[in-house]
């Protein structure tokens, strides 16, 4: 009985250790951030070594189908008219497995890039291997990227702002004062913030 | 027989953190029928319009309380040794929709029970509430102590409030007595994983 209820709670605290690993793996601030290369809606690959002036990155995972995502959509192009030209482009990334969700298909995906006119490279993570990298568990999930010393080191994780609802009624825009402060060679102050979005889709 | 064991546990164990691997994938895992963008949203109003001038006899209304979070929280935070089952979910969210059934079975069984309470707190938008929202409730039966929290600008605040580790992905529930989280899992959760959260602690 006593050998039972050891491996018993063997077995809980494996458990419980899973469930704490899944919820904080990934990266935190300060980490440096895997490269990658994904195919965009043109079909060419990228990766981030192909940007040789960028001074950081904005990552968003991010897809078609979660209504979050399509919120954020014109804030996206603006961020990426702001701040590709000062050194910090946008990269979308769709971490979804169109087997789980069709319409984050690589088509699909093709589609809302061409009607959107999407100013920033579109990747599909085929294969799902860089999302759990990143630790990103929903769309949209952002992580603002700095190069030192040719390493992609984790300055922000969040959220755009504080208001997906409402363009026009937003109080803190998180990943533009991040941005802002890294091109003024200042600390992020706010460094990780969190929103509600949808699950990343996992194929059964 | 220390050893004896320790020489069980590790493949038990390892067995376990294959099952619960592969249950994590199921779970996040969204139905294609299930899934609504906004842009099915508004299909679903439109449909939920069509429902409700053709079923006038309908006349058991369906209450969903309308909160910011700190009117949510005496909801669920209460010394009075009742064991809270927390859901958060979306009419647009999948894997939300497909486990909604596990709970409302869940809530028949032990409902009688005075010392358990299940409330299901929607984050959709707060202007489909009326409509799509209320549709859906019915439609699906929904029983529960139904909230929907509308407290956008606070996120920030009221995730990390409900679960220091929670990141904002949906589902996600909270099993929560006199205060204190017996659970919190950020995915969507299988019956029998729903069950042993409300068992083991009832």
């Amino acid at each position: 009985m006593k050998t039972i209820s050891k491996i018993a709670g063997l077995l809980f605290i494996t458990l419980f250790s899973l469930g704490t690993l899944s919820a904080q793996g990934g990266y935190k601030i300060g980490d440096e951030a895997t490269d990658f290369k994904l195919k965009n809606v043109d079909n060419k690959m990228v990766s981030m070594a192909d940007f040789k002036d960028a001074k950081g990155f904005i990552v968003i995972f991010t897809c078609n189908h979660c209504p979050y995502s399509k919120a954020y959509e014109d804030r996206k192009i603006a961020l990426s008219k702001k701040y590709a030209k000062l050194g910090y482009p946008v990269i979308a990334i769709n971490p979804n497995d169109p087997a789980a969700q069709p319409e984050d298909s690589f088509e699909l995906m093709q589609v809302r890039a061409k009607e959107k006119n999407f100013p920033y490279p579109y990747l599909f993570d085929d294969g799902q291997k860089i999302y759990p990298q990143y630790g990103a568990t929903k769309t949209p999930h952002v992580f603002v990227l700095k190069k030192e010393n040719n390493k992609h080191i984790v300055k922000y994780i969040g959220t755009i702002d504080d208001n997906y609802k409402n363009a026009n009624d937003v109080s803190n825009k998180y990943v533009e004062a991040a941005v802002d402060a890294l091109l003024a060679g200042k600390e992020v102050e706010v460094k990780t913030t969190v929103a509600i979005g949808c699950t990343i889709k996992v194929k059964k | 027989m220390r050893s004896i064991i320790t020489l069980l546990a590790i493949p038990v164990s390892i067995s376990i953190i294959l099952l619960s691997l592969s249950s994590c994938k199921n779970s996040g895992s969204g139905s294609e029928e299930s899934e609504h963008s906004m842009g099915s949203t508004n299909a679903e109003f439109n449909q939920g319009k069509a429902e409700s001038t053709n079923n006038e006899n309908f006349s058991e209304d369906i209450n969903i309380k309308l909160v910011n979070f700190e009117q949510l929280k005496p909801a669920y935070i209460n010394n009075d040794d009742v064991l809270y089952v927390v859901n958060f979910w979306a009419t647009w969210c999948g894997p939300c929709v497909q486990e909604l059934p596990h709970f409302m079975e869940m809530n028949q069984k032990y409902k009688s029970n005075e010392k358990f309470k299940m409330i299901l707190v929607s984050l959709d938008d707060s202007d489909n509430l009326e409509t799509a929202v209320k549709n859906f409730a019915r439609r699906m039966k929904l029983d529960a102590d139904l909230y929907l929290l509308d407290d956008i600008k606070k996120m920030n605040e009221w995730i990390p409030a409900v679960n220091k580790d929670w990141s904002g992905s949906i589902p996600a529930t909270l099993v929560i007595k006199n205060g204190k989280t017996l659970s919190f899992d950020a995915r969507a959760l299988t019956k029998e994983e729903l069950e042993e959260r409300i068992s083991k602690h009832l």
